[in-house]
């Protein structure tokens, strides 16, 4: 909790954007923020510059005017599409990338591991990118901005050909980024966003961008609770079945419990 | 972002398109030293010169093996200014690959003559020259490839047409003499000071110009990168 409340408020002050000196404005003086914990769904239709936004925030594109401040250190990019045109098996992939973004051999291999497992590519580590399904493809893209635990997590199109089991998945890898303070940032044209309660919503038309509070419209209060180790898992289980978003639990080793693919599986069945 | 030097290494060699520009210099050399024997310098002077578009190009094909959107995912993982370097310096990893290739060529082929009499330059100092003059060609060439790259040029014609014209005017310049001489890298002025005897102010002068062109384009080529990813 005292990481949370010390982090800072990434923002965007008086940002515009083109892509060409003299060409078309793409964003106008977009002036916003997002908070450590918290989450933004960013909405608009085709080509309103949602992609644009999104990569301006993750500090792929740098602004004409206006600045970026307090972006996060580690910063995660999940593209709409993952560029599989590339000679790397999965898992050759994946170490290399886990590589540049500085782990060791050691880290990157149980990290790399971790997250093959995680995300169901166990069965496709041996396979040239370039064999992958759309959908195993995307989890391979899902998977690199993950390596290192992002401080920002930005999101394209994150449901874009998976299947309904790996749909499940997002909503999971964005709540534990969340509660590790990390923000994530999330576009949807597919109305994917009621899976992120909470959610902020930035909506970009007009070159610009507005922000509605989160849905719901209540302001949030955080409560502070101690509860007995060995029911944690239990009454985190509960507290999230009732829709409430749990930011963080801290104690003596006591990990976040998350959802495994199989009962994620079996939440969208009942769906 | 050595890890990130390696990864793109790794990309470009395991394509197959890194046979092509090795083929293409394995082939110039070929007719080079198909005419006959000549002194080391003299002969590692002209490989620079021929060598000089090849290294150009293999920058270019290294730079544009990965897709857009990984060099975006490379970008966001290491930030701008070392995934950029990181791209120069794989791509002048690769080129000296190809630089320790030329200078072996002739040895494998005879095509230089061993020195015969006392004022003749020793098989060292030849080989040392013919190292100095393809390194000189080697920033420049990475300049001019990079220059010539997907992600300024967009386009693979524009990309071409930027590859070709730097080759001929640095050439061409190259012939004009000292006036306009200037504005290309020195290529053949190197050559040519390798034919005659080499002083230590002509060496500094041509490494310093040499440099200075290469620096030059370098920043042209972060520059046009500011608002390109």
């Amino acid at each position: 909790m005292y990481r949370l409340w010390h982090a800072r408020l990434m923002r965007l002050e008086d940002v515009w954007l083109r892509y060409r000196r003299g060409g078309p404005w793409v964003l106008r003086s977009v002036t916003i923020g997002i908070g450590p914990g918290e989450a933004a769904v960013v909405l608009g239709r085709n080509g309103a510059g949602k992609s644009t936004l999104l990569q301006l925030v993750a500090g792929i594109l740098p602004p004409a005017r206006g600045r970026v401040v307090d972006r996060p250190a580690v910063v995660g990019w999940v593209p709409e599409r993952f560029p599989a045109d590339q000679p790397f098996t999965v898992q050759g992939y994946l170490t290399a990338v886990a590589r540049v973004r500085g782990l060791s051999p050691a880290q990157a291999d149980r990290a790399v591991r971790g997250w093959l497992d995680r995300l169901g590519l166990g069965p496709f580590q041996g396979v040239r990118l370039a064999q992958l399904s759309k959908g195993t493809a995307q989890k391979v893209g899902l998977a690199q901005a993950l390596l290192r635990p992002p401080g920002l997590l930005v999101l394209d199109e994150p449901w874009e050909g998976l299947d309904a089991a790996a749909r499940e998945l997002v909503p999971e890898v964005v709540g534990e980024v969340l509660a590790d303070g990390g923000s994530v940032l999330v576009s949807d044209h597919r109305g994917e966003t009621a899976r992120l309660p909470g959610a902020r919503e930035w909506t970009v038309a007009d070159q610009t961008v507005t922000e509605r509070a989160p849905t719901g419209g209540e302001a949030l209060v955080v409560v502070e609770l101690a509860i007995p180790a060995t029911q944690v898992a239990d009454a985190v289980h509960r507290l999230r079945a009732e829709g409430h978003h749990i930011l963080r639990v801290r104690g003596h080793d006591v990990p976040l419990p998350v959802t495994g693919p199989v009962s994620g599986a079996a939440a969208e069945a009942a769906s | 972002m050595i890890a990130l030097v390696r990864f793109r290494l790794v990309g470009f060699l395991r394509t197959g398109r890194a046979l092509a520009p090795v083929l293409a210099g394995l082939l110039t050399l070929g007719i080079l030293y198909g005419g006959g024997r000549a002194e080391p310098a003299e002969a590692y002077g002209v490989s620079a010169v021929v060598l000089f578009p090849v290294l150009a190009w293999q920058t270019k094909i290294l730079l544009d093996v990965e897709p857009d959107v990984q060099r975006r995912l490379a970008l966001v993982a290491v930030g701008p200014a070392r995934e950029r370097a990181a791209g120069l310096l794989a791509a002048a990893t690769a080129g000296l690959g190809l630089v320790v290739v030329a200078l072996a060529v002739p040895w494998l082929v005879g095509g230089v003559a061993t020195p015969t009499g006392p004022e003749d330059r020793s098989i060292a100092a030849g080989l040392a020259l013919g190292l100095w003059a393809h390194l000189l060609a080697l920033p420049a060439a990475v300049a001019l490839g990079a220059l010539a790259s997907r992600v300024i040029t967009r386009t693979a014609g524009y990309g071409v047409a930027v590859l070709a014209l730097g080759v001929v005017l640095a050439l061409v310049l190259g012939l004009a003499g000292p006036a306009l001489g200037w504005l290309a890298p020195p290529l053949l002025p190197t050559a040519r000071a390798l034919a005659g005897s080499l002083s230590v102010t002509t060496a500094a002068l041509l490494t310093g110009w040499a440099l200075l062109w290469a620096w030059m384009a370098l920043a042209g080529y972060l520059q046009a990168r500011h608002r390109r990813a």
